[in-house]
């Protein structure tokens, strides 16, 4: 006797099956309406209407006037700030990101050790991230005044060379990434989850083998999380790359353009302080060049990443 | 049906705009009915405190005067969103940038007529002449009222000069005097720098040292503020900033990108021995009580008294409710209310004349002389240059200044490049008209 059919128990019949396709299409557009229309009105909109302003002399308060590509020719030729700003970005970028991942990857690598207070520990590590950021900011203004700050007077005690940090135009960004490193957390708690992912097996293969702890590391633990590795360099270098507060509360950018990173620059010319009038078009353009900068920089990890990252095609 | 759904559609949309449509009206008409006239300051809780006191006094039965609380330190935030927003209350507080900015934006209220034929004392011939020509636009349009002077000059700490031996800075003392007088009392007593001088170091710094080539027979960084035609860095000029520069590098005068913030804290505990203020610090020292003996000194010179001229007021936005109502308590503002306000806080002297008795009598009874004496000297003198541009491109050109000036006084750039500098200024002016 052979079977004439094969009973169709991939897919049971349920209500909005039973209702035909037609009802099917209908539930799916309303389930993924709400979405689409905030994805257009808070993302596409903006998006077309930023490039739109990029492209006029826009003040936000007259009607847009429209100058073609002039906001985009001053920024590469006239503007003094410009450039400073993409090398103060590319400074800050270089500078935060690798220490980040550093000092992240360390600190989940110790937490993820069993001893007694462990998770005392990594509450720790985690709690500046749950602080109010402009709070643990304005702080760390304090304790980085030259002439009062608490780093000073404790190098002082300790018969210590001073440093002005935020005062200095050398100093002034490395202080910024100190204040950000601050917030470290958030990256330790992702490396902790992908250590404690990696199966417990290769460990003991290894140990068995007679492995050392570098190159557990760095032929088993390494390899295991470079895919959460990559994530994180995109993730951080993106973060870095839209780093803001920091600098507007600690420097304001200065002194010079030593902490004028792009954003703050953005912001400068879109929402001037002090009653100066905006130049929301001037803005926009900034805005389209930060842009592509993130994109391309993207691009160009996920392009080199597999140089890096391991990757367990055995399944497909 | 699908009719009967636009319809409310758009009934909806209608009422929601409504609901969230800003408060003020177009008209701008006159006092019909009841009208609330909002007012928004940047002073400390102390003086708003005083403000709130002396409005009470204000009385019309068709009008009720409410001061909306802003934070001091996000004031500029507030003001640029609520400008965008089109929310501004019915007067606030602005800088002379921001009144000629907005006004030529057609942002305010046109005030001059009714200042020029206004009844009894409130007039134009009642204010200082000069904060009152800066408030008219190129086309003579007044968006605002002056309310108060700044003026500006040299916080000393007396004992610390009686303890180097050196003279305290008097009217007349020169540019040679101040910085050698700061040599002398860099690194002495906790202080790193003798004299700590942001006015010059930052952005404003180029409009600042103006001072110098006025005060010695040159001109001074522009010919006018508000409407400038040029830039120039003569001779007399070059001298002033590379006298500056050579302070700098010896350690005398604090570096660009000193931390101001704490300065006036710092000079009270007998940290910083002189610095460039406003008499505006009179009102916190007499708070807060330094524990020093100290002074405030009209700025130095070359040859003659040269100074800086600025001043702040009110703005209403076009918008306004009623010009009606806000006028009668911008009026009420510059004639009874600073009267009431400075014994207790004596912040600045005001551009109404009549008024500005009661700031020097507040300043006497404070025991503050030499306040009193550089304030009165710094009115007088006629030799004056604004603060900085308060053209709509302004910040392009502090832009330039970040670029140059302190590259320059760093001595990270050589003094010659003072006319790459200008030149640039002299092409944005040429540029925007």
């Amino acid at each position: 006797m052979t079977a004439a059919r094969r009973p169709d128990t991939a897919r049971p019949k349920g209500r909005l099956q039973a209702r035909g396709a037609g009802s099917d299409t209908k539930a799916a557009y309303v389930f993924i309406g709400p979405a689409v229309i905030g994805f257009t009105v808070f993302v596409v909109y903006p998006l077309i209407r930023s490039f739109y302003l990029a492209l006029t002399k826009y003040n936000g308060l007259s009607d847009p006037i429209f100058v073609g590509f002039d906001n985009f020719r001053r920024l590469f030729t006239v503007d003094p700030a410009f450039w400073p700003a993409m090398r103060a970005t590319a400074y800050l970028v270089l500078l935060y990101v690798p220490l980040s991942l550093a000092i992240g990857l360390a600190l989940a690598v110790f937490c993820n050790q069993k001893f007694r207070g462990v998770r005392i520990v990594r509450t720790m590590a985690y709690l500046p991230v749950v602080l109010p950021a402009v709070a643990t900011i304005t702080l760390w203004k304090f304790i980085l005044n030259p002439q009062v700050g608490l780093m000073n007077t404790i190098l002082e005690k300790l018969h210590l060379p001073t440093s002005q940090w935020l005062a200095s135009p050398t100093m002034s960004m490395p202080s910024i990434v100190i204040v950000m490193l601050w917030g470290v957390g958030s990256t330790m708690i992702i490396f902790l989850a992908a250590l404690q992912a990696v199966p417990t097996e290769l460990y003991e293969a290894a140990k068995v083998d007679g492995a050392g702890p570098y190159s557990v590391f760095f032929r088993i633990t390494m390899p295991m999380i470079s895919p959460i590795m990559l994530l994180q360099v995109i993730l951080q270098t993106t973060a870095a790359l839209q780093t803001f507060n920091q600098p507007k509360i600690l420097t304001d950018g200065g002194p010079g353009f030593s902490t004028n990173v792009l954003m703050l620059s953005i912001y400068k010319n879109g929402f001037s302080n002090l009653g100066r009038i905006p130049q929301l078009g001037y803005a926009s353009a900034q805005v389209w060049v930060l842009f592509i900068v993130i994109i391309a920089v993207i691009a160009l990890t996920a392009k080199f990443s597999s140089l890096w990252t391991y990757s367990d095609n055995s399944a497909d | 049906m699908r009719r009967s759904r636009v319809i409310g559609t758009t009934l909806a949309c209608a009422g929601l705009l409504t609901a969230t449509a800003c408060g003020g009206s177009d008209d701008g008409g006159g006092t019909d009915g009841p009208v609330t006239v909002t007012i928004m300051t940047w002073e400390s809780p102390e003086t708003n405190k005083a403000i709130d006191a002396a409005l009470k006094g204000f009385s019309d039965p068709n009008i009720t005067v409410k001061r909306l609380e802003t934070p001091g330190g996000g004031y500029g935030d507030k003001l640029a969103s609520l400008t965008q927003a089109k929310k501004l209350p019915d007067i606030f507080w602005c800088g002379n940038d921001t009144e000629q900015q907005y006004t030529s934006q057609g942002l305010l209220v046109d005030w001059t007529k009714r200042v020029s034929e206004g009844e009894g004392d409130f007039k134009a011939a009642n204010f200082v002449p000069s904060a009152f020509e800066n408030w008219k636009t190129a086309d003579g349009q007044m968006g605002g009222i002056p309310a108060l002077l700044n003026t500006y000059g040299v916080w000393y700490n007396a004992d610390a000069f009686e303890a180097a031996g050196i003279p305290v800075p008097k009217a007349g003392w020169s540019w040679d005097e101040m910085y050698d007088a700061a040599g002398k009392l860099a690194g002495k007593n906790g202080a790193k720098h003798g004299l700590v001088a942001d006015q010059l170091t930052a952005g404003d710094g180029p409009f600042t040292m103006g001072m110098y080539s006025l005060s010695a027979g040159g001109a001074a960084f522009t010919d006018n503020v508000n409407h400038p035609t040029k830039a120039e860095a003569d001779a007399t000029y070059v001298e002033g900033v590379t006298k500056l520069a050579a302070a700098i590098k010896s350690g005398a005068v604090a570096p660009p990108g000193y931390d101001v913030s704490n300065a006036p804290a710092l000079f009270s505990a007998g940290k910083v021995p002189m610095m460039f203020g406003g008499q505006w610090l009179a009102a916190g020292f007499q708070t807060d009580k330094p524990k020093v003996k100290y002074g405030f000194a009209p700025f130095p010179q070359v040859t003659t008294p040269a100074t800086l001229s600025d001043s702040i007021g009110y703005c209403t936005p076009s918008y306004t409710a009623s010009e009606e109502a806000t006028y009668k308590v911008i009026e009420y503002l510059s004639t009874k209310v600073w009267s009431a306000v400075l014994p207790a806080a004596p912040v600045a002297p005001p551009a109404y004349v009549p008024t500005q008795g009661s700031y020097f009598d507040a300043l006497s009874k404070a025991g503050q002389p030499t306040v009193i004496d550089t304030v009165k000297a710094d009115l007088a003198t006629e030799k004056t240059t604004g603060v900085r541009f308060t053209t709509q491109w302004a910040s392009q050109v502090a832009d330039l200044t970040t670029a140059y000036w302190q590259p320059i006084l760093n001595g990270k750039k050589p003094v010659d490049e003072l006319q790459v500098y200008v030149g640039k200024v002299n092409e944005l002016i040429k540029s925007n008209g």
